[in-house]
């Protein structure tokens, strides 16, 4: 009979004892969450600490990234892709290593070599890319380089590239607008003489 | 009272009119699809308040968003309605072997069995339905109609989860509307009567005067009726009819779609039912807790519906709590707990209310 009361009220005080605990969650909701609300907020990097210096870290294959001033238009890198998924287009330059403003052309690249091309059209399909770094070994000018790694001082690291749209992976590089505007830059010239 | 009311008033809106009949058809369906539009709306509410809830307990934030389209809106405030759509749009399955027609009946039979119960809800001295002299015993009475319904969908579905899940809520529910009844015994000799009105007049004048402290075994009163509405609503801790772990979804196991809502739909309106009998019987129904002052009409719906919010709240804060029991262990605690102190509620009540009433 003393068992019967005993079992109520360790019951009663066990449940209610579970409540508060539950409750103390409940009004705590906002310190004590533990989800991350990914797109809006991220975890800090941490400090990169690989054991060694990052330039003798071969390469970290992430993704292509071009630096297009320094681009001379040589098509070694398209005619270096196993996958075919770099396309170039060029225009023959009116002035050899001399800027066009109109276009933001810049003539001479950080190796002092003088531009004969420009670059119209310089897409990258990153879906088709299959990460095997042969178009940055071609290439005279150092300008195409996976990001990350010996090259993270040249472009920010960026791991989250994912994107709601296919179309989106095409990576065009060449600067828009640039085709007609080195045609009405070319019809101006023309016309002055 | 309302059906009165709103005839009366189309009556004398429209005095030339010799035909009264189309008159009683409108005072009867405008409660009729208020009485359903509020049960809608208020579920939305409730199913929003449970996931956040739930999702607070765990150390979770619960559905969140920034805005429409991919995303559930601010704090996830569209979740309800992206659910009920998502409802609605599925496809409605019947199984081949089933019984057709019980089996397109049982959601059907559910949902009056909840729906019927608001007619004697009081929301403030004026707004009730039909003010039944009996409103208490026909809310209890109709209540029971849901077994009928659960065994229906546990037989016609063919199928052993649910078979099993229709025969434990029908043993649940039966059991357990005898210490629910005998809890509201008590109510109603200390008020004397069985009309839900009376019951909240009876308690005017404050927290004081409320049924839940009018002598001391009323609190105890109190929590054996909330925790036999609980088994009766076939919630957590007493969800052994669709306990997932063991009977995928019990009585529901084949439903889809908009049948499968109507069951959620029956579960949430009855959940509102017992909260507002059990204000009604024990927390001053849509009094004010302070006398004499925010007593107004439109204040007694806003009582209401807080202390209805209140009681709701600590469903799901229980339902996130506490595990579920086992069978025997919910038959144990009705047979053996509840009915004993119910029974000895009913005398000493008696004796107090002849001693010291």
């Amino acid at each position: 009979m003393i068992k019967y009361f005993t079992d109520i009220w360790t019951s009663i005080t066990t449940i209610l004892g579970g409540m508060g605990i539950t409750f103390i969650h409940l009004i705590r909701a906002r310190q004590d969450n533990v989800t991350l609300q990914y797109p809006e907020e991220r975890w800090p990097r941490p400090e990169r600490n690989i054991g060694f210096d990052h330039d003798n870290y071969n390469v970290i294959r992430t993704r292509l990234h071009v630096d297009m001033d320094d681009c001379i238009g040589c098509l070694k890198c398209e005619r270096a892709c196993p996958v075919d998924c770099i396309k170039i287009v060029t225009e023959k330059a009116p002035e050899r290593g001399s800027d066009i403003k109109e276009i933001k052309h810049v003539g001479v690249t950080t190796n002092g070599t003088r531009k004969a091309m420009v670059v119209t059209r310089f897409d990258i399909d990153m879906s088709e890319c299959c990460y095997c770094n042969l178009c940055t070994y071609p290439c005279p000018e150092e300008c195409i380089f996976m990001t990350g790694g010996p090259n993270s001082s040249r472009h920010p690291l960026d791991y989250e590239f994912s994107e709601p749209d296919r179309d989106n992976l095409i990576y065009k590089f060449a600067k828009s607008g640039t085709k007609e505007g080195l045609d009405k830059y070319i019809g101006e010239k023309s016309a002055e003489s | 009272m309302t059906v009165d009311f709103l005839f009366d008033s189309l009556v004398s809106l429209f005095p030339s009119w010799e035909n009264t009949d189309p008159f009683l058809v409108i005072s009867m369906l405008i409660p009729l699809v208020a009485t359903f539009g509020f049960i809608t709306v208020y579920a939305l509410v409730v199913i929003y308040a449970e996931l956040k809830v739930s999702s607070f307990i765990q150390d979770k934030v619960g559905p969140m968003g920034q805005g429409v389209g991919l995303h559930a809106g601010k704090w996830g405030l569209l979740q309800p309605i992206a659910d009920a759509l998502k409802l609605l749009s599925k496809e409605d399955i019947i199984p081949s072997s089933a019984n057709k027609l019980l089996f397109i009946l049982a959601p059907f039979m559910i949902f009056v069995g909840a729906f019927i119960s608001f007619i004697a809800l009081p929301f403030n001295g004026s707004i009730i339905v039909s003010d039944l002299n009996i409103g208490i015993f026909y809310i209890l009475g109709v209540g029971s109609l849901a077994v009928i319904a659960l065994i229906l969908a546990g037989w016609s579905s063919n199928n052993k989860w649910s078979l099993y899940g229709g025969m434990r809520s029908a043993a649940q529910i039966i059991s357990y509307e005898i210490p629910a009844g005998l809890s509201l015994i008590v109510v109603i000799m200390l008020a004397g009567s069985l009309n839900m009105q009376e019951i909240i007049i009876y308690q005017q004048g404050g927290i004081s005067n409320w049924i839940i402290f009018d002598n001391p075994f009323m609190p105890i009163a109190f929590v054996v009726y909330f925790i036999s509405a609980l088994a009766e609503t076939n919630r957590t801790p007493f969800d052994l009819p669709e306990s997932e772990s063991e009977l995928v979804a019990g009585f529901v196991t084949e439903y889809s779609g908009m049948r499968y809502a109507f069951f959620f739909l029956s579960e949430y309106a009855n959940m509102f039912v017992v909260s507002v009998v059990a204000v009604t019987g024990f927390l001053g129904g849509w009094q004010s807790p302070f006398s004499g002052s925010l007593d107004s009409p439109l204040m007694g719906v806003f009582w209401m519906l807080s202390k209805t919010a209140f009681l709701i709240f600590i469903m799901i804060w229980i339902r996130w709590t506490v595990p579920r029991l086992r069978v025997d262990q919910l038959m144990h605690l009705c047979w053996k707990v509840f009915l004993p102190i119910g029974l000895f509620n009913i005398f000493a009540v008696a004796i107090w209310t002849v001693l010291f009433g």
